[in-house]
């Protein structure tokens, strides 16, 4: 599919998300009533995941290929509007008004990802195996729940200094009980591990079953060993927190630090060199693997 | 329709007075039922708070009850001296009683301005009215438009916003701070006044235990007995185990009169490794103070005391005070836009009455001059059907003007009580006669020559 009718609906979409986006802040404020704010700020998120799942869609299908994710431009579609219904379920759910206003900016710097993923650094995959498709999924919704629990963090964090600054103002009628946002936390946080460990493991299996291609150090490559980093922190959190470690304002501290290795992790295995093999792979990225990098249509 | 306000509040009346006139249900139902069969076609509606009680009703213009005929009712229904009553009630009429009844319907009467119980009593009131029959056409209206205003009051000024008392602040807070209460342990230290009525307010939260201590248990547990707890939800426990309390709780609320803090930084910190990091919300509301104010610096330890409650409650009356000014606005708007609406329902019946009796009298008069054609022979006929015609045109106009002619009664020794001026003036109005200056002469020449006109037809029909 060409891309520049894909940049121009994200283009689109990134402009109503921005737009919910500052409505959503303006309505945080405590001289402001909100109804109306309100139902414009949910409909334009509704648009807007609506619009980036239906863009997901015609993607995939326009790409006539089995696998859904062709390219980054994709998973990022994947990613906001899985956003988008989590935080338009949870919203109704789960007594957490200020999760919108939370997850629009997100929301909307995903898009604007898109944009650039789309229009100039165009990222595409070639899946050829179960695995790789397990694997890209997994890494998608996990982000997406990842995402989830650390905009929770943020508001767990806003709402617990608004009340210890005992200013008067009523942030839970705005944000929610610091009780609902620290389920939400361990909740999310709790499927997304689940989710990272599927995409270890499958990445795993993806480099055993082309075991040729790998370097005798492949190991403690940058990616996997800080994947391995992530996903210790992650069982080291998850599994300490009946013995209170991840609790109030330090799970909301963890879940915004674990997105933010993610995202290093991301960030190092995409800056891989292209045609010099990577850190523990003896030839240059092998076709079959997820991240083979491919001109732009 | 008239619409009368009679009735007292918590500005007017003190609470003793208020007491003896409240009224709520078969005591109300009996007052309504009383009341309609005094007054068969009056519409009555008794709002009756802890505040106020005041009677609405809308009558006919010239029917009973006046408000001394209504003080009377409140008399006998009550037993109340006669003297202490007027000097205790308020009444108010037509747009005054309606806008009354907006503004309390709205909150902007109550002691505790924009509070949103009243709205429902309101409405409770009405149907009640409703239910025995007591509610026409107009208090419907009257009373619909108040239920609606009120709800549109508050959702555009935000005038019930925010907490008025520090118990429903600590709630606030509390709610900010935990999602559910079923599983959540509050913890009261100290047995006071205050504690007592903070505590009915969290006790409104559900919790799942609520535990008292203090010095003497005794005061404990009578506080508990006061709460109604039983032992599945609570109860009084030993001021010794308060380290144990300290852990178990979720909710704690002092307000001893220690002259020292009864629990310390030094004291908390032991204690949070047991807690498990669990929040823990703190409310002290004893002067001196009960708690250390380095706990409240204590990670997931949330702690309040009387001045940070107090500067929400504040806040909440300075908003509201700033919303009174839009909310008076919308009460004029509607209270207009009521009063129109009732004036013209009333307009309305008024046209057809009287459209109902001109078209009675023309038609009194064309059997007459029927019957007196079909007595005729055809050459009488003839010769009379001009004379008839003119004879039946003039009684009908004479019948017509009869009655608003003999209002002008220039024979009254006061022309302002005798309503001459009015009467004249509606009448040059109604018909587009003369300017005012030659009111006097044009009334008289007109009335002169519908005289001459009834005396001529009178010698004519002897004649005949």
């Amino acid at each position: 599919m060409s891309n520049l009718p894909t940049t121009i609906a994200l283009g689109i979409l990134t402009l109503l998300s921005v737009t919910a986006t500052i409505i959503a802040w303006r309505s945080l404020r405590p001289s402001q009533q909100g109804k109306a704010s309100h139902r414009v700020t949910m409909s334009l998120l509704g648009t807007v995941t609506t619009g980036s799942a239906v863009l997901f869609v015609i993607r995939w299908w326009a790409g006539g290929r089995w696998a859904p994710l062709d390219a980054h431009v994709d998973g990022l579609l994947l990613i906001a509007a899985l956003l988008g219904v989590l935080t338009l379920f949870l919203r109704s759910r789960a007594h957490l008004p200020g999760l919108t206003t939370f997850a629009l900016p997100l929301i909307s710097f995903v898009l604007l990802w898109g944009i650039c993923a789309s229009q100039w650094t165009f990222h595409g995959f070639h899946i050829i195996s179960v695995w790789s498709s397990l694997h890209l999924a997994s890494v998608y919704v996990g982000t997406a729940l990842f995402v989830i629990a650390a905009v929770a963090g943020v508001m767990y964090l806003y709402a617990e200094r608004r009340l210890r600054s005992h200013s008067g103002a009523m942030p839970a009628q705005r944000v929610g009980s610091l009780e609902a946002i620290e389920k939400l936390i361990i909740r999310t946080s709790a499927i997304g591990f689940a989710l990272l460990t599927v995409a270890l493991i499958t990445g795993f299996v993806m480099w055993s079953t082309e075991a040729q291609k790998l370097a005798p150090g492949w190991w403690y490559s940058r990616k996997i060993v800080l994947a391995l980093v992530a996903w210790l922190i992650y069982a080291v959190v998850m599994n300490v927190r009946h013995t209170t470690a991840f609790r109030g304002s330090r799970a909301a501290w963890l879940s915004i630090i674990g997105l933010v290795l993610l995202l290093g992790v991301w960030m190092v295995s995409v800056s891989l060199p292209l045609t010099a093999a990577p850190a523990g792979l003896k030839s240059p990225t092998p076709a079959g693997t997820a991240y083979a990098r491919r001109e732009s249509p | 329709m008239r619409v009368l306000m009679l009735g007292m509040n918590h500005r007017t009346a003190p609470v003793e007075l208020r007491e003896r006139l409240a009224l709520s249900g078969a005591a109300l139902d009996d007052a309504i039922d009383r009341f309609r069969a005094l007054y068969p076609l009056c519409e009555f509606v008794a709002l009756s708070t802890c505040n106020r009680t005041e009677f609405y009703l809308a009558r006919p213009v010239h029917e009973p009850p006046s408000f001394a005929e209504l003080t009377d009712f409140l008399v006998a229904l009550h037993g109340v001296d006669r003297g202490v009553l007027q000097a205790a009630t308020i009444h108010r009429e037509n747009d005054q009683a309606v806008a009354q009844l907006f503004r309390v319907a709205c909150g902007l009467e109550s002691m505790v301005l924009g509070e949103p119980q009243i709205l429902g009593q309101v409405k409770r009131a009405y149907e009640q009215a409703a239910l025995r029959q007591a509610v026409g056409p107009v208090l419907h209206r009257v009373f619909q438009q108040a239920i609606a205003l009120a709800k549109q009051v508050r959702h555009s000024t935000g005038i019930d916003h925010g907490r008025v008392s520090v118990g429903s602040v600590a709630c606030d807070f509390a709610r900010q701070i935990f999602q559910r209460f079923d599983d959540k342990t509050v913890l009261a230290i100290g047995a006071g006044e205050m504690a007592k009525l903070t505590l009915r307010h969290l006790a409104k939260l559900r919790p799942g235990k609520l535990w008292l201590t203090n010095r003497t248990l005794a005061r404990a547990t009578a506080l508990a007995q006061q709460l109604g707890l039983t032992a599945d939800l609570g109860g009084a426990r030993s001021f010794d185990d308060l380290d144990n309390l300290l852990i178990e709780a979720d909710i704690v609320l002092t307000s001893t009169a220690a002259v020292e803090p009864i629990i310390t930084a030094r004291q908390f910190k032991r204690l949070l490794r047991r807690r498990r990091s669990r929040p823990l919300f703190i409310v002290d509301i004893a002067v001196p103070r009960d708690v250390e104010p380095e706990v409240g610096t204590l990670s997931n330890i949330y702690l309040y005391n009387i001045d940070d409650l107090q500067r929400v409650v504040a806040q909440t009356h300075e908003d509201r005070t700033g919303q009174v000014e839009q909310a008076n606005a919308m009460v004029l708007q509607a209270m207009r836009a009521c009063m129109t609406e009732i004036q013209n329902r009333d307009i309305g019946k008024l046209i057809r009455a009287l459209r109902q009796k001109l078209h009675d009298v023309g038609e009194a008069e064309l059997q007459r001059t029927t019957r007196k054609l079909a007595a005729l022979s055809q050459a009488q006929l003839q010769a009379a059907l001009p004379e008839l015609l003119e004879e039946h045109t003039h009684r009908v106009l004479n019948k017509i003007l009869h009655l608003p002619l003999s209002q002008l009664d220039r024979s009254a020794a006061d022309p302002e009580r005798s309503g001459l001026g009015f009467h004249a003036a509606a009448l040059r109005r109604l018909f587009a006669l003369e300017e005012e200056g030659n009111l006097q002469e044009g009334v008289g020449s007109r009335e002169t020559e519908v005289r001459s006109q009834e005396a001529e037809v009178s010698s004519q029909r002897r004649k005949a």
